[in-house]
């Protein structure tokens, strides 16, 4: 089925469209699925660049030879940099969230190594108002991370408010 | 003899450095303070959220920032979680894999300039029935920022190795 759905670009003028993004509160519903494009490849110099960043002192992500005695085989690619990506990953549908207020739950089901490649999809679980907060609403959604094999390897619940259509400004600051 | 020990003596006057607690001598109830505490940039949040592919504008463009949200610089919660889980690291060194977070809670936003520290309580540990090297800690991990307000917590699920039968030695630890 090709049937297409919401609005990529605003016409601005003659001849003269300008991009948008991030769906507004009022265009969610429950039962939603969207899959976020692009996937992103994880590489493991990513995986090394993200324990050192963070200070993260556990060598399965980071010493190829402690890794190659593991059960693994070589390095385990940390979580906390899953979990960034496949947030990232969904921002295109999801730019006018105001912040994520909690997670339920977050699973790991499955290794990610150097060199997969991260997808990222979106169920909408909740739709909620949020009282005496007429500028957003509170959707709790499920975003699930899928390898290039289409295996799940992580999934995790969380709430989020989202901005409504009205409350952004986007006329005044050109977008 | 130390409790928990930080060097393994190979022979006369010669020291490994060791790190991790093994999952033996964690005990229900024990609190851990992690140190260093680490001080989060708006730089760095910008570079973490760019690296997802992630181009929201409120992070990489300070106008929209300034009229959508106020100008605040806040750290975002996925890059909060990051850190935090990461402080925990040198105590839970001798993890297998980390299996999952629940209840992950953000009381106080980080903003840009803050430090944040952690510490950790073990709610319980089981031995893994399947993997027998290893046990499953379940654990609560807390994180305050300068004025000692709660930024995050959540706990968490982690495989463990227990005394000896971690793959140590073989790769050189």
């Amino acid at each position: 089925m090709t049937e297409l759905a919401f609005t990529s670009h605003v016409k601005v003028g003659e001849k003269r469209y300008r991009e948008r993004f991030g769906l507004d509160f009022e265009d969610f519903a429950t039962g939603q699925v969207f899959k976020h494009r692009p996937g992103l490849t994880v590489s493991q110099q990513d995986n090394v660049e993200e324990s050192m960043d963070t200070l993260n002192q556990a060598m399965i992500h980071f010493d190829e030879r402690y890794a190659s005695t593991t059960e693994f085989t070589k390095p385990l690619v940390v979580s906390t940099l899953t979990l960034q990506r496949l947030i990232g990953l969904t921002w295109k549908t999801f730019a006018k969230k105001i912040r994520i207020l909690r997670w339920a739950d977050i699973s790991m089901t499955r290794p990610v190594f150097g060199g997969d490649t991260l997808y990222a999809e979106t169920e909408i679980k909740e739709k909620q108002e949020v009282p005496n907060d007429p500028t957003c609403g509170k959707l709790t959604v499920i975003t699930r991370g899928v390898n290039q094999q289409g295996t799940v390897i992580c999934s995790m619940e969380y709430d989020l408010l989202v901005y409504r259509k009205r409350y952004v400004p986007f006329d005044k600051i050109q977008y | 003899m130390a409790t928990f020990a930080s060097h393994r003596k190979l022979s006369d006057n010669s020291y490994i450095e060791i790190a991790g607690v093994e999952y033996d001598d964690f005990e229900e109830g024990d609190i851990f303070e992690h140190r260093p505490g680490r001080t989060l940039t708006a730089d760095e949040n910008r570079l973490h959220t760019m690296r997802a592919a992630d181009l929201s504008p409120r992070v990489v463009d300070a106008v929209y920032n300034e009229n959508v949200y106020g100008g605040q610089q806040v750290i975002g919660e996925t890059f909060v979680l990051s850190v935090v889980t990461a402080l925990t690291t040198k105590t839970f060194n001798k993890v297998v894999a980390n299996l999952g977070w629940k209840n992950i809670e953000f009381p106080t936003p980080v903003m840009a300039g803050d430090t944040i520290y952690a510490e950790s309580e073990v709610l319980g540990k089981r031995e893994s029935q399947s993997r027998p090297t290893q046990g499953v800690l379940h654990i609560r991990t807390r994180a305050v920022n300068q004025r000692g307000e709660e930024v995050c917590r959540f706990e968490r699920r982690l495989l463990i190795y227990k005394r000896g039968l971690g793959p140590y030695e073989a790769a050189g630890y």
